[in-house]
């Protein structure tokens, strides 16, 4: 286990370190940032000294060096735009992101996994030939499009829910979020359902196509003839037999789900890290892209790690393999 | 009794439902907040713009960006190199202690020690030392001869002298030290979130119609247009051209239309090798054509402006004829409406040696002012009808602003907006000389350089009686769209939006969306 843990770290560092320069080498590339940030009327003289004081004069490979070092120290670096330290900056905005995501997961799980069940369970009815064409639909039809759907229906013809912003922040369990109010909840809702529509599309594929497949296996026949009830075999044995790679490709989604909500928070204004990261590059703020970046990637295999964890959990034969316990 | 009970639990609904978002609040949704609440860290037009409700400049502006009364009740010239400012009496900060001429001086001489990147030293860069006379009056001593210091010191926000050299943002955005004079105080920001604002009551101006101020930052068009539609705000700004032609039609929705100090201009590069070759049959030509005063003329004569604003801008423009919008200090009468006359255009370009046109890169923006892409497009369509093949680029701004500074495009068009209201900001800036020394030329990315243009603005520059001055940059004005140095297309107007008839809002140039100059619409 501490193996497999050791190797996954020296992993991360290298991607880590590898996303760092790509980021650099791309950030120098399309130019300096004073350059987008300057204001017109700023003379030559007021230009050179900001790109001293911002050490932008300096060869790209000190530049990085320098950012290297104060990460090295903890430091992320400080926005260029707010001028607070970037972990503070990205940690403000996390929460938003985090309930966001964590709702429209769960949405999708508790909607996608039974829709999936049934669809495959009685693939012949009408209501599992209609649960698959939703699927479809769901990662088939752009997320903005469906977003600003959910608002003109919803927002503006019915005027039931907001449409947009994160609404009342309460306290739930120490932590200040908008899921302990009723009004953070309308406001949470539109756009969790809205983020969870492709996975939940993808969760219901999967776990239909796992369900076909078993039902024709022969542990399931011979559970049959001994008499057990279908409700025992789908969720104790067929469930847990095709949950590898549900687990698999939730966790892939989950990454990418947290790290690119920005198209939804974008068209709900939620106040999440995703529009953070797109307003960062839309002004070159350097330090914040760096330090995004390279949070997803830590973030990327903390879920993998995770997704690994779980399988030695589901699949004894993983357990194993990685070396006992 | 149970339709009794029925009837009233509807009519109590209908009430709640229909009772106004709490009258003495407004909510209004921008595409554009503050990125601190540090009046110092940056020249940003939407900082300014969200800071006024907190702080006030010493001079300051009004809708058409015309100098009035702010902290100052009157400036004028001591002598060449002085400037002497009355201040208003009776003004106090937020937290009881009375403004004084002591504060004006520390906030100029904080903003190099705090300004960011996009810096404030803009606006102090001619300030040479600041005295203090007595508690309300202030002198400052100029670096040559500034006539242009009222009107940098707009953006001068004034924060207490007690608030100490070493507080930073994080001070002001907590709050602690976001203390000003100004018609509201703050409650609380988040970075590209809502700030709160409350009425000071011992304004010294008018009070403010609104108890209670909530600024949303809405970046997305269509969010913010769904959040006004969906009754979550009150006003919004920035309205897209697609939503404004529905709006027009929708009685439940009324809409402000303004100029706005922006334009945008063709910049034709005129150094002796253009940056991206210009072509004929494959072949790059000899010299760069753009020299060609005729080219420029012919380029201009054949940009239909009227079908720039009524078709492609949706209506949202005005023809421009010169740098800066009519009225401003500087725009001159004597230059006429820009005609359309490709045939001439066309005859111009054969006189010039290029009857088949030529083939030529056009760069822009597409996400820094409504329509500029589109503009862009059709410009480039404008041009092949006088035969010239244009390969229109639209860049984001990201891109291309670098790229635009290492002077990379043969012809290029960006926005520019002239935010003082006066010649010299925009001259100095994009149409002088490039030089360093005396800090003009900086955004001139074109290579221009008329001598005689460059003595008349200089003179402008230096002469301290507005008639004077007023007069040398008419003539500058003349000069550089005689030699179309830059060719300005249509001037970008802005449009707001509210429900109907609850709002009074009086449009302003300058695209600032000022809480208190807003007011509940006069009863009917």
């Amino acid at each position: 286990m501490f193996g497999f843990l050791l190797q996954r770290l020296i992993q991360a560092a290298i991607v880590v370190f590898a996303m760092s320069v790509i980021v650099f080498l791309g950030v120098y590339a399309i130019g300096n940032p004073i350059d987008v940030l300057i204001d017109p009327g700023a003379t030559a003289e007021i230009r050179e000294n900001l790109i001293r004081q911002y050490g932008l004069d300096q060869p790209l490979w000190r530049q990085y060096l320098t950012f290297v070092g104060n990460v090295a120290h903890g430091d992320l670096g400080t926005s260029m735009v707010y001028n607070i330290p970037v972990t503070d900056l990205v940690f403000s905005r996390l929460p938003a992101t985090l309930e966001l995501v964590f709702v429209s997961v769960c949405i999708a799980t508790f909607v996608g996994i039974p829709a999936g069940l049934y669809a495959g369970y009685k693939p012949d009815t009408v209501g599992a030939k209609a649960i698959m064409a939703l699927s479809v639909l769901g990662f088939s039809v752009p997320t903005f499009w469906i977003g600003m759907l959910l608002i003109m229906g919803f927002a503006v013809q019915l005027g039931w829910l907001p449409s947009g912003g994160r609404g009342d922040v309460g306290t739930l369990l120490w932590i200040r979020t908008s899921l302990a109010t009723a009004d953070g909840w309308s406001h949470v809702i539109m756009p969790a359902i809205n983020l969870s529509l492709f996975n939940m599309g993808l969760l219901i594929r999967l776990t239909r196509a796992g369900m076909v497949e078993a039902m024709s296996t022969d542990y399931v026949k011979f559970a049959r003839a001994q008499g057990l009830p279908d409700r025992q075999i789908v969720f104790r044995h067929i469930l847990r037999n095709i949950s590898i790679p549900i687990v698999t490709v939730f966790g892939l989604e989950l990454g990418s789900t947290l790290a690119f909500a920005v198209v939804t928070e974008s068209v709900f204004n939620w106040p999440g890290v995703g529009k953070l990261i797109i307003d960062s590059i839309l002004q070159l703020d350097r330090p914040v892209m760096v330090s995004y970046l390279v949070l997803v990637v830590i973030l990327f295999v903390l879920i993998n790690l995770t997704v690994d964890l779980v399988y030695a959990r589901l699949d004894p034969r993983v357990r194993l393999r990685g070396g006992g316990e | 009794m149970s339709k009794y009970l029925l009837k009233s639990a509807v009519a109590a609904i209908a009430l709640l439902c229909a009772a106004p978002i709490a009258a003495q609040e407004l909510i209004l949704g921008l595409r554009a907040g503050p990125d601190s609440i540090d009046p110092h860290w940056s020249t940003l037009g939407s900082q300014a713009e969200a800071l006024r409700h907190v702080f006030d400049t010493l001079v300051d502006v009004d809708e058409t960006l015309q100098l009035k009364p702010g902290l100052a009740v009157s400036w004028e010239p001591v002598d060449d190199t002085t400037w002497e400012f009355k201040l208003r009496e009776g003004v106090t900060f937020h937290d009881g202690s009375p403004f004084t001429a002591e504060d004006v001086k520390f906030s100029i001489e904080r903003i190099p020690a705090v300004t960011g990147p996009m810096s404030m030293t803009l606006y102090t860069k001619y300030v040479d030392s600041v005295e203090v006379v007595d508690d309300y009056t202030l002198r400052v001593t100029t670096k040559g001869i500034a006539p242009a210091l009222p009107n940098d010191f707009t953006r001068l926000f004034v924060v207490p002298s007690e608030t100490g050299m070493e507080a930073g943002n994080e001070e002001f955005n907590s709050g602690e030290k976001a203390i000003g004079t100004g018609p509201y105080t703050f409650v609380s920001w988040q970075p590209k979130g809502d700030m709160v604002l409350e009425r000071y009551a011992d304004y010294w101006g008018e009070a403010p119609a609104w108890e209670r101020v909530v600024r949303k930052e809405i970046p997305d068009d269509a969010a913010r247009v769904a959040a006004l539609r969906s009754g979550q705000v009150n006003m919004i700004n920035y309205v897209p051209a697609s939503d404004y032609l529905a709006m027009q039609n929708d009685g439940d929705i009324e809409t402000f239309v303004s100029d706005s100090i922006y334009i945008l201009n063709v910049q034709p590069s005129v150094k002796d090798e253009e940056p991206q070759p210009i072509t004929v049959d494959g072949e790059p030509v000899d010299g760069n054509p753009l020299q060609d005063k005729r080219v420029r003329e012919a380029l201009d004569l054949a940009i239909n402006r009227d079908v720039l604003v009524d078709v492609v801008l949706e209506g949202l423009g005005t023809p421009a004829n010169q740098l800066m919008p009519e009225g401003f200090f500087g725009y001159s009468d004597k230059i006429g409406e820009k005609p359309y006359d490709i045939e001439k255009a066309k005859a111009l370009m054969a006189e010039a040696g290029y009857p088949d046109g030529f083939e030529v890169d056009f760069t822009c923006t597409n996400n820094r002012v409504p329509g500029d892409a589109v503009v862009c497009e059709a410009l480039a369509q404008m041009w092949s009808r006088l035969g010239l093949t244009v390969n229109a680029q639209a860049l984001n701004g990201t891109v291309f602003f670098p790229a635009a500074a290492r002077e990379e495009y043969t012809m290029a068009m960006s926005a520019w907006g002239t935010l003082t209201g006066e010649a010299a900001y925009t001259y100095g800036a994009m149409v002088h000389s490039k030089d360093d020394e005396k800090g003009f030329g900086n955004f001139n990315r074109t290579g221009y350089s008329n001598p005689e243009f460059d003595e008349v603005f200089v003179r402008g520059t230096q002469t301290l009686d507005p008639e004077e001055r007023r007069k040398l940059y008419e003539q500058a004005s003349e000069i550089a769209m005689e030699d179309r140095a830059l060719i300005p297309t249509v001037i970008l107007q802005t449009v707001w939006a509210a429900d109907a008839d609850t709002l009074d809002f009086t449009p302003r140039v300058d695209q600032e969306t000022r809480a208190y100059a807003i007011t509940p619409a006069a009863a009917q």
